[in-house]
């Protein structure tokens, strides 16, 4: 045996002493000994009855997670290991995570909620043991095996009110997954322990009503069809007072050739209504032949933070539509999470997409091959080609008021890894762009803190915490760059970074990458620009009349 | 004599800051690393404060406020995130020389301490403003499509 072997009698002691992620004043605790805490700030609203009952889901009743009975159903103990059973069986990555972790610690301080609160349940490491030590307590032959150290403890009522704070503060966005030298992926752990806890009724209302809305009018916000078409023309009334171009965009047309199809958040948001309005512009200038959904009017998926039955079902609306109106491909919006479940979970769930062609552009010829089985394209992929091509009249000087940064979202970056594209659109549509420090952006990328559902107003302080170091990184180009604008590719993140920045960053405003282009594009026919979607003056337009007077 | 506590503070300037950070860092549930987010934004405030001590009030307050920001959304009482500065004091006098005025410096962290309280009690309400804004525009959306 090797000489640089370690000693027998050093493993045996390290395997008594059972190291411990904890460290500093933690270290002679072991983590399920700290109690699970519910004050102002700290807990999401749980589903209201109405909405459960409206798609079905178990327990409907009203609670709150400061109520020291949360009415679990009977037998709530087997609901649980039965429904972990099922899925362990379903999902060979999920038996994987829960088996291959050594607790080596590396993803422990990557966690944006660790890194803004100090909480140690947030290590994701300690995040996955929270269902990990019922595994190995509940599964026989991982008991059988690794009983006597493994950290195991059985399912009690505490265990569920921890894993429904602890598993509520994670965005499921993947940036310990990122630093696991196994790969593991957190993220899935959480997803697995939501829908477990959806089971029996332990769930967020922040989630719920946006998925009980898509279910029954197609958006989040349960917006219906014709409130829906007059949102956009309202846009299409501002773009002709801004511009005097009037864009015509089409709903619910059959045969038209590309099916777009974007949040709800950027029709009915603000600041993504501006977004949108940059998108009118974009295929008007491009004379593209294009149709809206009334009835797939969402793009997001909160399925995804719920259970995999009900992504699957959301999912399959936009491809139902994209059927019935006989589009040959669908173009999608700025979203995150959206293009997470198209990219990593769409083909193998509802797909392959085999009535739709593959996508490729009118404009340039340019085939979209990795979207081959999916059939969607990402808006930010379509633009750069478009660029790429010269096929835009741009003057990025429309937008020298904005010194900006951009923010990778998670699920664009780490989920389908798209880095390049939207900084080479906003390169050509701006003359001041400046990255953040590089380990926190691209596949690094800090979380809004805010995102998979947590997006709620109760829930501020701990948005605030989990928010602080995208925030910090965003102080650094500030100061550096005086940076006043923050870009970013998902409508989620234009919802939770506005109030992250107003409390961390005043002076700093939020914009979708299509807004900038959209005040970029030089219309043919267009009256003389001087003022942003936003009605804010364009730099160009103030030196214009400095130049005249 | 009177003393002057900026020069006493620049001349000890990096182990004060060390201390200070160190207790800082300590007053989150896990003890957290001085290279983190958390860990570089309160070394820039402290900084702030103790090279402004006595100098450009502006500064000290930024310093100050971006202490006080920190804490504001950390579920600790106020009175335990503002012990801090008491503790500043404490760190100073220990190694401050004998002739130091206390005195003055005791009025100092006094007036410090009092803007961090105003800080903290803002930063407190911003977040309520913030939850406010968020209600009203959803009640906002909610009309809308009532409306409709």
């Amino acid at each position: 045996m090797s000489k640089y072997a370690p000693r027998k009698a050093q493993l045996a002691r390290e395997f008594l002493e059972k190291p411990t992620p904890l460290k500093g004043a933690q270290a002679d605790r072991e983590w399920w000994e700290m109690p699970v805490d519910f004050h102002d700030g700290n807990w999401c609203f749980p589903g209201k009855p109405d909405t459960l009952k409206a798609i079905g889901f178990p327990n409907p009743r009203k609670w709150a997670a400061t109520d020291e009975d949360w009415q679990l159903p009977d037998g709530w103990e087997k609901i649980i290991h039965d429904g972990l059973k099922e899925r362990l069986k379903k999902f060979r990555s999920l038996k994987l995570y829960l088996d291959s972790c050594v607790r080596c610690g590396a993803c422990a301080d990557k966690c944006h909620f660790f890194l803004g609160s100090g909480d140690p349940k947030n290590m994701p490491v300690i995040r996955a043991e929270l269902l990990r030590s019922v595994y190995r307590n509940d599964f026989p032959m991982v008991k059988k095996i690794l009983k006597g150290f493994s950290g195991s403890r059985k399912l009690t009522k505490e265990v569920i009110k921890e894993w429904h704070s602890y598993f509520y503060q994670c965005t499921e966005c993947r940036r310990c997954s990122v630093f696991c030298p196994l790969g593991i992926d957190t993220a899935e752990i959480t997803m697995v322990a939501r829908e477990l806890l959806n089971l029996i009724g332990v769930n967020n209302n922040w989630i719920l009503a946006p998925v009980a809305n898509c279910n029954r009018t197609g958006n989040h916000l349960g917006i219906e069809p014709h409130t829906f078409v007059q949102n956009i023309m309202s846009l299409v009334d501002d773009i002709e007072e801004l511009t005097g171009i009037t864009v015509n965009p089409t709903f619910n047309r059959k045969g038209a050739e590309i099916l777009f199809i974007t949040p709800s958040g950027d029709v009915f948001g603000d600041p993504g209504v501006y977004t949108m309005m940059g998108y009118l512009l974009l295929f008007h200038h491009i004379g593209l032949d294009y149709t809206i959904s009334t009835y797939a009017s969402e793009g997001g998926n909160f399925g995804l933070f719920t259970t995999n039955d009900m992504m699957k079902k959301l999912n399959a609306k936009m491809y139902h539509e994209a059927e019935r109106l006989k589009v040959k491909w669908i173009l999608g919006g700025e979203c995150g999470h959206m293009w997470r479940v198209v990219h990593q979970y769409m083909s193998t769930m509802n797909g392959p997409a085999d009535f739709l062609e593959e996508p490729v552009s009118p404009i340039t010829g340019t085939k979209f091959t990795n979207a081959t089985s999916t059939k969607m394209v990402h808006i930010a992929e379509f633009t750069a080609d478009l660029i790429k091509h010269g096929k835009l009249k741009l003057d990025p000087s429309r937008n020298d008021h904005l010194r900006t940064t951009f923010h990778d979202s998670c699920n664009v970056s780490r989920g389908m890894g798209m880095l390049e594209e939207p900084r080479f659109v906003l390169n050509s549509v701006c003359n001041s762009f400046n990255e953040m420090p590089e380990n926190t952006i691209r596949e690094k990328t800090f979380c809004c803190g805010s995102g998979s559902g947590i997006n709620a107003e109760e829930f501020m302080e701990m948005r605030m915490r989990g928010g602080f170091p995208r925030a910090n990184a965003v102080r650094t180009v500030k100061k550096q760059h005086q940076v006043n604008a923050l870009i970013t590719i998902c409508a989620i993140d234009r919802a939770t970074l506005p109030p992250l920045m107003r409390y961390w960053n005043p002076g700093v405003a939020v914009y979708g990458l299509h807004e900038l282009v959209g005040n970029a594009l030089v219309m043919e026919g267009e009256t003389p620009r001087t003022e942003d979607l936003r009605e804010n003056p364009m730099a160009i337009a103030e030196e214009r009349e400095d130049g005249d007077a | 004599m009177k003393s002057n506590w900026q020069q006493i503070i620049s001349e000890r300037k990096s182990a004060i800051l060390e201390r200070w950070l160190q207790s800082a860092l300590a007053l989150f549930p896990e003890t957290m690393a001085s290279g983190t987010p958390t860990g570089e934004a309160l070394l820039d405030g402290m900084s702030m404060v103790l090279d402004n001590f006595e100098g450009n009030p502006e500064s000290c307050g930024e310093g100050i406020h971006s202490i006080a920001r920190i804490f504001a959304v950390q579920p600790l009482r106020p009175s335990v995130a503002l012990s801090l500065f008491p503790l500043l004091q404490e760190l100073l006098m220990e190694r401050a020389p004998k002739e130091a005025d206390t005195e003055a410096l005791r009025a100092r962290i006094s007036a410090i301490t009092f803007e961090a309280f105003d800080r903290f009690l803002e930063n407190r309400e911003k977040i309520y403003q913030l939850k406010v804004e968020e209600t009203r525009s959803q009640l906002h959306m909610l009309l809308r499509s009532t409306q409709s």
